[in-house]
């Protein structure tokens, strides 16, 4: 039985959350919208050094961006509010369902390497951490650190390099071959240029999560409660499964949850470097061109998602464990 | 592998890039963006690393591309460290409604994502890297304040700190004398690991491009390189060296942070008993 949470905290959290997603809302407008350059000016300077100052003039009349910036906010706010995301400039789509699209591509990728990458960084850690000290727990957080401090795209540009240039092995990018044009999407020509991504991914989530996890581990085992259960006699392996490991992931359920939030923007460089048709991708994209309103449904988005997911850890933690009284003060 | 060497190793190569990032003019023979040779030179005698595509020399580059990201990494931790300092320990200190106030905001602040936020941010500044590094300081303290804070509040509790307000200590003296000292090690912690962050996500910024790319740094290199096609075709000059020196102060930086960690936070070190 999961302890149950007081209704008002729970509303209390889900003000706060609230308010949040506003105060968010408004930062990233008011900056987007303040942001030197925009896009007709960006755009059509890259295609010609010379725009017809009627035609700026009747984009920004289209677009409402000669209204006052407290008018268009206010409009922005309502839009939103009734579910439109607005167009973007660039495609003249509309955004939410650009969006959609480029999401899913992410999600190929992102989708198994943050299971795997959290299955497998939760097992290492927990390993790791239980024997903490040991020589061989030593050797492998040494390994981690350094494998840790090599940036993400240099990660990357190496395995391209290696296994994809030198090897080939992988495809060197893109997310599909040139012969889909005659047989259509299929799903193993997919996969196999996400392999190397995914894999990547995986990596990356995994020695990150393997730090949290052993430090929890080591700072369970300190505990006065596994004195006892020793001192109680009982053997290691019902320690490590009942009293140590239980505890320690418990910190595990906030990060998971962060991490399927940060899904969003976790992987530009991978994006980047692989010329994967993602999300992260198309926000360098939608910066460079000061696609507005594309932005503006990125950030929506991924603040939905965060704030989402820090009301739900908390939620969670509070349920699972009955010693934390978040909101009460620490 | 002895622990203490690491740390000491560590520190000489960080010692050595401020080093060589503050006597950036003396040590490089070009300027960053002066054309100084044939493009695609390999290394050589003139040109240690050999120079780039336009015939820029790769060694001057490095040089002077170790201020912009230093300048960066640490201007920014620093005061995002500062920050989180200061506040944590005023409203941990005195409670009350100041910290009422602080730790709603930060509530409100918190969940707002801050990549994506800093991606805009550097389009918004571009012109100025010191700007740039002021912003991400403030963004990144937010999460500080709550640790620092919840530090703070445990060690006001302690007799020492009550000892010292019984001889009629101010409140300056205390949060300075007592409390600042106890929350050091954390503080030291959080700047190191904090200035490797900000400083690989710098260089990873410029990577993808969304830094002033008239400056140059380590992230633009590697990304002229890359994206020319310079290691397909084996030229190996133009794109390894940035990112070894990336990975150098990011692999210092990480064990010094590791080290100090270990030093004070007897949990981290311990033994299975």
């Amino acid at each position: 039985m999961l302890p149950m949470i007081s209704g008002r905290y729970l509303l209390r959290r889900i003000g706060y959350s609230g308010v949040s997603f506003l105060a968010c809302v408004t930062l990233t407008f008011f900056l987007l919208h303040l942001m030197p350059g925009d896009y007709i000016t960006n755009y059509l300077l890259w295609l010609s050094n010379k725009v017809p100052a009627e035609m700026v003039q009747q984009f920004y009349e289209q677009m409402g961006l000669n209204l006052p910036l407290t008018d268009q906010y206010i409009l922005y706010i309502i839009n939103i509010l009734q579910g439109q995301w607005g167009y973007s400039y660039q495609y003249g789509l509309p955004v939410f369902s650009m969006i959609m699209e480029k999401l899913c591509w992410s999600l190929v990728i992102l989708l198994p390497a943050t299971i795997l990458g959290i299955l497998i960084g939760t097992v290492m850690g927990a390993w790791s951490g239980w024997r903490s000290g040991s020589r061989k727990d030593l050797a492998l957080f040494n390994v981690m650190i350094v494998f840790r401090a090599i940036p993400e795209f240099w990660w990357a540009i190496m395995a391209v390099m290696l296994f994809s240039f030198s090897l080939q092995w992988f495809p060197l990018g893109g997310y599909s071959s040139i012969s889909i044009l005659s047989t259509g999407l299929t799903i193993a020509d997919v996969l196999y240029h996400a392999i190397l991504p995914i894999l990547l991914m995986t990596f990356f989530i995994a020695t990150g999560n393997y730090y949290v996890m052993r430090n929890s581990m080591i700072s369970v085992i300190g505990e006065d409660y596994i004195t006892t259960a020793r001192a109680k006699g009982l053997d290691e392996r019902t320690i490590l499964w009942r009293h140590a490991l239980k505890n320690a992931l418990l910190p595990m359920v906030t990060i998971t949850t962060f991490q399927c939030a940060a899904i969003i923007m976790g992987n530009v460089f991978i994006e980047t470097v692989f010329s994967w048709p993602g999300i992260g991708f198309m926000t360098t994209e939608a910066l460079r061109m000061r696609d507005l309103p594309l932005l503006e449904g990125i950030f929506l988005l991924d603040s939905l998602l965060t704030i989402g997911a820090m009301l739900l850890a908390d939620i969670l933690a509070t349920m699972i464990d009955p010693r934390i009284r978040m909101g009460n003060d620490e | 592998m002895n622990r203490q060497l690491i740390f000491w190793v560590s520190i000489a190569v960080l010692v050595m890039y401020i080093a060589i990032a503050l006597a950036a003019p003396l040590i490089a023979p070009f300027g960053p963006t002066a054309i100084t040779g044939t493009p695609l030179e390999p290394p050589g005698d003139e040109h240690l690393f050999g120079t780039n595509d336009v015939g820029q020399d790769i060694f001057a580059q490095l040089v002077f591309g170790a201020r912009v990201t230093l300048l960066f990494g640490f201007c920014a931790a620093l005061l995002s460290v500062l920050i989180s300092t200061s506040v944590g320990i005023v409203i941990g200190y005195y409670g009350g409604l100041v910290d009422e106030i602080v730790s709603r905001a930060i509530d409100i602040f918190m969940p707002i994502p801050m990549f994506p936020l800093l991606i805009v941010l550097t389009t918004f500044f571009s012109p100025g890297i010191l700007q740039i590094s002021i912003l991400m300081g403030v963004l990144g303290s937010i999460y500080g304040i709550r640790i620092i804070r919840s530090q703070v509040l445990s060690v006001s509790q302690t007799c020492f700190v009550e000892g010292a307000r019984a001889i009629g200590a101010s409140d300056i003296h205390i949060m300075s004398r007592h409390i600042l000292p106890n929350v050091m090690p954390l503080v030291m912690v959080k700047f190191v690991s904090q200035s490797q962050h900000l400083l690989v996500m710098g260089v990873g910024l410029s990577f993808i491009g969304l830094w002033d790319t008239t400056t140059v740094d380590w992230g633009t290199m590697i990304q002229n390189a890359y994206s020319s096609g310079g290691m397909a075709l084996g030229l190996w000059w133009w794109i390894l060296p940035p990112g070894i020196v990336v990975i150098g102060i990011s692999l210092a930086l990480a064990m010094i942070g590791y080290s100090i960690e270990e030093k004070f936070n007897p949990r981290v070190g311990v033994n299975r008993l």
